[in-house]
């Protein structure tokens, strides 16, 4: 037993509450404020250092950026800090050490909805749809914030994602994985985000739906939404990377162009697969 | 023919509209309590004494108004009263949720711990209201007491049974539409209603998608604290405000949440009417109707009642119980239990 008084205490009937849904993320408090930062690329987590509440370290001074009109991807193996380092240029978790800057601002003080309000958009790896909401609720969800007309940019992403359009009275929990992906996808592009950061979005997808994927990751790049991901394709998604990072035990390993950490050896032989 | 139709009106004036009323009121209550539970994710013991709260504040200020000589013609005062009830409820709930709810929300506890927490809330509120208000009996209703009263009815039209509708028991059901109207509209149309369903159903992405959690909570505690009030109300003027009967109505009420399938509202207004209708049947004694209806070598002795009315509590629960033992999610698929 853990020596959290507030903890699960074993006891797991539904009759008295309900967990399913519950929060586990650690967010910044509201009331932070964003101080200038001039310089440096576009979106960067600088030198973090942070776990998941009283926990250990899990990263350990590590920084990824991505810069306008760029496609950033970060590898590793399972359990490298991936996702948490996603996490934590979103808010989602107390940094220790360093600094999430923004458009030429500091907000590592900023909740994630206030970074919301500031352009960035998430796809989280596990959980990045609301099940028992439709389709198109899901992305009414998406752009939340937003107080215009949010129809044009729907039919935007009907047009990216046509498969949406047929479902979207359909609650997202019915749909298939690589669906879901998509619905992730379009929910975090509603708000019309100025980057857009993407943790496995073609996890548990057919090798013919991740093109696509790809394709449409591609597509939305060259409208100009810098895009910070992350894979497990690692090959194929290096290909398109401006930048690459590789993530080994919470540290920047590697760091370098997508082309360069292709054909670096080191990085071929322990996570390309020769 | 004759008989038959007084058959059907007997049953309806002893079983079927108090069964309707109740099951409304039941259905409010249940309907507070799901919300809570899907959104703040826990099972608020505190229902029963926050209904009570509600109408001990709207008893109050009729009685002010009345003492003024304001009235509503042939409506209760109350229903004037009632939007100060609602605001009073509104304060006590924020109020609670502010000292005490919030600081195990910043810890994240589990939902367990808010159900104990919440049981202490209403032994707090219990002793509020009774300190306010007293322990006893208290009267507030006034205006008209039948839109049909059984003589009338006799008069009008020929039949033997009189058929009673009280005023309380057409103000309770028109009210529950109303209400469960503007709720679902609300829950399923608008972009707040549809972020405490969002927030329901996955709070961290709620978050990545900009939903504030605090305004989230807000806005349900003040939902739920207009239900209370309402059901509180609305039963008071059915039968008599009275502290200590909200604490025991929380019994049927979760039953119905439960039976219905907690967190769904739909399974809460069900579970509703399935309660009451049960208990009100299970506690009715059917001679009269058994009269009408059989052949006069077949016609009772006895009462006909299945039970006695001291036990209609225990009817929720064997219903919760068969509904439970075959179908656990609840009639509506709510959260297994
Ligand atoms: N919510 C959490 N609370 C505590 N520890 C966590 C939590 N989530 C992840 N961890 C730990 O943090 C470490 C890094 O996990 P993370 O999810 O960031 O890995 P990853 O690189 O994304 O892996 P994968 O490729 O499998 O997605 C792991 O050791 C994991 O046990
Ligand atoms: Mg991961």
């Amino acid at each position: 037993m853990s020596s959290d008084p507030y903890s699960d205490r074993g006891n797991k009937d539904l009759s008295l509450g309900n967990p399913k849904g519950m929060g586990t993320a650690t967010p910044v408090k509201p009331g932070g404020k964003a101080y200038p930062a001039v310089g440096g690329p576009f979106l960067i987590g600088e030198n973090m250092t942070g776990g998941y509440g009283a926990g250990p370290d899990i990263l350990h001074d590590c920084t990824i950026a991505v810069d306008r009109g760029e496609i950033a991807v970060i590898v590793g193996p399972n359990g490298a800090g991936k996702s948490t380092g996603m996490k934590a240029v979103f808010g989602m978790l107390n940094l220790r050490e360093g600094h999430v800057k923004l458009d030429g601002e500091d907000i590592t003080q900023l909740s994630p909805q206030d970074r919301v309000a500031r352009g960035m958009g998430f796809v989280p790896q596990t959980s990045n749809i609301f099940t028992s909401m439709t389709v198109e609720e899901n992305l009414e969800m998406g752009a939340f914030i937003r107080t215009d007309d949010i129809s044009g940019t729907m039919a935007q992403i009907y047009d990216l994602f046509p498969i949406l359009k047929e479902k979207r009275l359909q609650a997202a929990g019915e749909l298939s994985g690589g669906q879901r992906q998509q619905v992730a996808v379009g929910r975090a592009l509603m708000t019309q985000p100025k980057v857009l950061m993407l943790d496995e979005p073609t996890a548990g997808v057919s090798p013919i739906v991740m093109d696509e994927l790809f394709d449409r990751i591609i597509e939305v790049a060259r409208t100009g939404i810098p895009i910070l991901m992350v894979e497990q394709n690692a090959r194929q998604a290096l290909e398109i990377a401006d930048k690459g990072y590789v993530l080994v035990q919470g540290r920047n390993a590697y760091t370098g162009t997508g082309k360069e950490l292709l054909n670096d050896p080191e990085v071929r032989k322990s996570f390309l697969g020769g | 023919m004759m008989d038959l139709l007084n058959a059907i009106v007997a049953l309806s004036n002893f079983v079927i509209i108090p069964a309707m009323s109740y099951g409304a009121q039941l259905a409010l209550g249940a309907l507070g309590v799901t919300l809570i539970y899907g959104i703040l994710r826990f099972s608020n013991f505190a229902h029963g004494d926050t209904m009570a709260f509600g109408a001990m504040v709207t008893v109050l200020v009729t009685w002010l108004f009345q003492s003024w000589g304001l009235s509503l013609g042939p409506l209760p005062t109350a229903l004037l009263a009632l939007p100060f009830g609602i605001l009073g409820c509104m304060a006590l709930v924020l109020t609670t949720d502010r000292i005490v709810y919030r600081f195990y929300r910043a810890q994240k506890a589990k939902p367990v711990i808010f159900v104990i927490v919440s049981l202490g809330v209403t032994f707090i509120l219990n002793g509020l209201v009774r300190f306010i208000i007293g322990p006893d009996d208290q009267r507030f209703l006034d205006g008209e007491r039948f839109i049909i009263s059984a003589r009338t009815f006799k008069e009008m039209t020929g039949l033997r049974e009189g058929l009673a509708f009280k005023t309380t028991q057409g103000i309770t059901i028109i009210t529950a539409v109303i209400v469960v109207a503007l709720l679902f509209w609300f829950l399923n149309r608008t972009r707040t209603g549809k972020s405490m369903r969002a927030y329901s159903d996955n709070e961290d992405l709620a978050l990545l998608s900009g939903i504030n959690p605090e305004r989230v909570v807000m806005i349900t505690w003040l939902i739920v604290a207009g239900l209370a009030t309402i059901a509180g109300v609305l039963y008071g003027l059915d039968k008599s405000f009275k502290p200590f009967t909200y604490f025991q109505l929380l019994l049927p009420i979760f039953a119905s949440a439960i039976v219905g399938g907690l967190g769904n509202p739909l399974g809460a207004i069900a579970g509703g009417f399935v309660i009451a209708f049960s208990e009100v049947t299970v506690t009715y004694a059917w001679k009269k109707v058994a009269t009408y209806v059989l052949p006069e070598s077949m016609a009772p002795d006895t009462l006909v009642q299945l039970m006695s009315t001291d036990y209609k509590l225990a009817v929720s629960f064997v219903i919760l119980l068969i509904v439970l033992l075959v179908k656990p999610t609840g009639l509506f698929a709510g959260k297994a239990v």
